[in-house]
């Protein structure tokens, strides 16, 4: 538990985290690609002192175009275009290992942190998807194929980032000296996925280094965020098992030599929060309504948790037995885990767990004071550092969020009352990482 | 009513702190200002201001040991270009992308997501990507050979285009009664499978407000002029002779014409270094101070590269060793650099120092130093002869070299009728005069197929 208290990402997707957010006549239907919606968002993640708006993506079209808005404008172009206009909150792009070339990615989130000062992170992701190695002619890899290229992926990234030591840019117009070439390394990397030989052609980060954010749930992903992650969220759907995998991710680091206490951890959740319980009990059923109605409860039950068709037999109402959720439709592992946990722990029948699970994630709906009280029970357990908040409809929700949730908690004493620095990193409470090879030098002297 | 005279188009190249390698050691320069995002920012509204076309920023993957005596490429294009769109309304973005160290699908999306984010404004200037340093950082010991590398481009270019002609008009539907977004019936995938990339789209990006980004290329050599008539809607082009561009010129549209292309389809833009004064002496003595502040060892070495020659095969105070040179054919670099650098060097029997100071840093495009009414001169008389349609304009010193330019050059274009005195469109396709490209749906394989599963 970081002891500066509670951080926040925001999860920017389409017009929200519910299917039927676009449905509101509030939204025009162009907003996936205005951004000028996109603006109201950050100003208003960045009233709430939110550390940073995290976009989700994937490189192709996904078929759920035909219901509602989809990942659409490119995230590290969308996070520039949303950095020049804000001062103080960060801006996490999601890119794929699996479909970008070390050398480009390395170098456009780098420009991404130039321009916004310091503010830029990348939320790393293997892409498991056939759909999206199809725009690219290739093919999914096995996940620990993914896995490794990912960590290859990352360690280059880093390495293309440290290459250039502060200081090396000289610009001495007198002596017509620009740069200092000693002062810049090449990366001269040459590994089992990628060679390249560097140096990048940008300068170092104004916070040393972009931050490192990843979701990492099955076997390999969980290894990945403990030896390379700076911020883990994902899905955590109860408080014993958000600390037990907290505990986990932290021993692993551990045992590669970091420092576990230097991980933020963020799971996902989705609030729907109003003065009083009943108006936050109205405003989901609200949303609930817009979505196509099932030919049964159970078969809208099922679709909504992930189920197999028919593996209820119409019965909605007793505790779901944890083994169902083996044959979860969803194609990642972390999810089936966590609801199988979940089932077992709380006894909840489908119709019970549906709400408290939305999309994979944990869904709390209540008042100003319930939301605030989840938050800070699970902070206070040292589960946390924090969450990423994915509103079911991005504008509405996230603003009552932020009119109401963050006061409380500032109230509370557990939330900041203004950004504590003018980077992502200062804002997490993360160190700024040691240039290795400047530390050769100092060492060489 | 008389007929209203040619109009010129002009964008501005920002290339770091100006053309000239000593740029950004001129007084009164942030000397590292072209590593700062307000850099391109302040040049990007000023050109706004003077109603140009639209900012073209060149790019190189790679630094080489040259940064000891001068900026290079550093922030990525297309990031700064989205930046430039946030604080502009109208003014054209072109960005360098490789089609060598680049996937197709990527591309096409970061293009059209520019093109989304500024309203129509985007343009793609191809380049293939000739030098070994830039080849190391993708897993390559050197460049692919040159004519493959223009084979690879057209694919890519043909490949991102379809990408953008995935969203057919009116896929985007929005009805809230029968909670249908899109229609999926017009939504297409392309189902490229070419000799050198398969890719399946549909993209995920609906179609461009301006039709689709603009596509600019540059080449010289017999492929790259040809790939220029093919593709090109704006050519850039390296050209210090008038009668060089016009022999370019007419190459390059009556090759396009071979295409079924009509010549006002393409608009041809040489590069253009200028050096602003307002008297000759003032002028003189500008040129002067930026020959000097190249720094030597700069000056050869680049001036080696281009070649294909070792360093030490060039000396200050002798010609170029034109026997040691390679035919321009099995030159590894840009042909088109290197043919005009040895021809100059070889008509005006120029020492290498000579050679230096005539290139001045500007490497082959033109330089032009002068008043406002002598810079214009040169530029109308070039359009007038039917050598351009424009310039794509490379200040010698950024951003004050071009402020000169925007204030001084621009008025003297637009009191001679040249240059327009507002913009009359929102898109960069409207700026240029272009056609914008009629829907054709894409080629795809077998069936609809439109969404991926």
């Amino acid at each position: 538990m970081s002891d500066d208290g509670l951080h926040f990402l925001v999860n920017v997707t389409g017009a929200g985290y519910h299917r039927a957010a676009w449905l509101d006549p509030d939204v025009p239907p162009g907003s996936f690609i205005d951004v000028g919606y996109y603006q109201g968002v950050a100003e208003t993640a960045e009233r709430g002192l939110f550390d940073a708006l995290l976009l989700p993506d994937i490189p192709q079209q996904n078929a759920g175009i035909a219901t509602g808005p989809t990942q659409s404008l490119e995230p590290t172009l969308l996070c520039t275009a949303l950095a020049v206009t804000t001062e103080r909150v960060g801006f996490i792009p999601t890119l794929s290992t699996s479909f970008n070339r070390p050398y480009n990615l390395a170098r456009r989130v780098l420009s991404l942190d130039h321009a916004s000062n310091g503010r830029g992170g990348w939320n790393v992701v293997t892409t498991a998807a056939p759909g999206a190695a199809a725009n690219f002619g290739q093919e999914v890899l096995p996940r620990e194929d993914r896995y490794r290229r990912a960590a290859e992926f990352v360690d280059l990234a880093n390495r293309l980032w440290d290459g250039w030591e502060d200081g090396a840019l000289v610009g001495d117009q007198q002596s017509g000296e620009f740069a200092d070439p000693a002062k810049i390394h090449p990366a001269a990397h040459h590994g089992e996925f990628f060679d390249v030989e560097g140096p990048l052609n940008v300068p170092r980060s104004p916070q040393g280094r972009p931050v490192i954010v990843q979701a990492g749930a099955s076997d390999p992903g969980i290894r990945f965020a403990a030896t390379h992650a700076e911020v883990v969220y994902g899905a955590q759907l109860s408080l014993p098992g958000a600390a037990e995998f907290a505990r986990e991710v932290r021993a692993i680091a551990a045992a590669h030599g970091r420092d576990g206490d230097q991980i933020r951890f963020l799971p996902a959740l989705v609030p729907v929060v109003a003065p009083t319980e009943q108006e936050a009990a109205e405003r989901w059923e609200h949303l609930q309504s817009r979505l196509p109605p099932g030919p049964t409860e159970a078969a809208r039950l099922e679709a909504a948790l992930w189920l197999a068709p028919g593996i209820l037999g119409g019965d909605v109402d007793s505790p779901l037995a944890p083994e169902i959720f083996t044959h979860s439709q969803i194609p990642h592992e972390g999810f089936p885990r966590a609801a199988a946990r979940f089932a077992a722990e709380t006894g909840y029948s489908a119709r019970e767990f549906a709400r408290h699970i939305a999309g994979g994630h944990r869904l709390v709906i209540g008042s100003t004071q319930q939301v605030a009280d989840h938050i800070e029970e699970w902070w206070r357990a040292g589960a946390v550092d924090g969450f990423t908040i994915a509103p079911p409809a991005l504008a509405h929700d996230l603003q009552s969020f932020v009119d109401l949730v963050v006061p409380e908690l500032q109230r509370r004493g557990i939330y900041r009352d203004r950004y504590p620095g003018r980077t992502l990193r200062a804002n997490l409470g993360l160190p700024v990482p040691a240039n290795p090879f400047a530390a050769l030098v100092d060492t060489a002297k | 009513m008389p007929e209203r005279p040619r109009q010129l188009h002009v964008n501005v190249n920002i290339l770091q702190a100006g053309v000239f390698g000593g740029s950004w050691r001129f007084p009164g320069t942030g000397p590292l200002s072209s590593y700062r995002l307000d850099h391109y920012l302040r040049v990007a509204r000023k050109a706004e201001a003077a109603l140009l076309d639209a900012v073209f920023l060149a790019d190189g993957a790679a630094i080489r040991d040259n940064i000891r005596y001068r900026p290079t490429s550093s922030l990525e294009p297309t990031i700064v270009l989205t930046a430039i769109a946030r604080v502009t309304e109208r003014i054209g973005l072109i960005g360098t992308l490789s089609s060598s160290f680049n996937d197709p699908f990527n591309v096409a999306r970061r293009l059209a997501t520019l093109d989304q984010l500024s309203g129509g404004r985007a343009g793609w200037n191809v380049v293939t990507t000739a030098d070994a340093a830039s080849a190391r950082n993708f897993g390559l010991d050197q460049a692919v050979e040159h004519g493959l590398r223009y084979e690879i481009a057209a694919e890519f270019v043909a490949v991102v285009r379809a990408l953008w002609q995935s969203w057919e008009p009116g896929a985007l539907v929005a009805d809230r009664e029968r909670g249908v977004f899109a229609d999926t019936s017009k939504i297409h995938a392309i189902d490229h499978h070419g000799a050198h990339f398969a890719v399946a789209g549909p993209l995920n990006v609906p179609g461009s407000p301006q039709g689709e980004p603009v596509i600019v290329q540059a080449g010289a050599s017999n492929d790259g002029r040809a790939l220029a008539a093919r593709v090109g809607e704006v050519v850039f082009t390296a050209a210090d002779t008038r009668a060089a561009a016009r022999e370019y010129y007419l190459d390059v549209k009556s090759r396009a014409a071979a295409f079924g292309r009509r010549p006002d389809e393409i608009v041809i833009l040489p590069g253009l270094s200028t050096v602003v004064g307002s008297t000759d002496a003032e002028v003189r003595q500008r040129r002067e101070l930026l020959s000097e502040l190249v720094h030597p060892r700069y000056a050869i070495g680049r001036l080696a590269g281009q070649l294909g020659l070792p360093e030490e095969t060039l000396a200050l105070d002798r010609p170029l060793p034109f026997e040691l040179l390679p035919e321009p054919e099995q030159a590894t670099g840009s042909r088109t650099f290197h043919g005009i650098v040895v021809e100059t060097a070889r008509r005006e029997q120029l020492t290498v120092r000579q050679l230096l100071h005539r290139l001045g840093g500007g490497m082959g495009h033109r330089i032009v130093a002068g008043t406002p009414e002598q810079i214009a001169d040169t530029m109308i008389d070039w359009v007038d002869h039917g050598a351009a349609d424009g310039f794509n304009v490379m200040p010698d010193v950024l951003p004050e070299g071009f402020d000169d330019f925007a204030d001084q050059v621009i008025p003297e274009l637009q009191r001679r009728g040249r240059f327009r005195t507002g913009y009359e469109g929102t898109t960069l396709r409207q700026h240029l005069g272009l056609p914008e490209p009629a829907y054709v749906r894409p080629r795809a394989g077998a069936g609809s197929g439109a969404v991926d599963e």
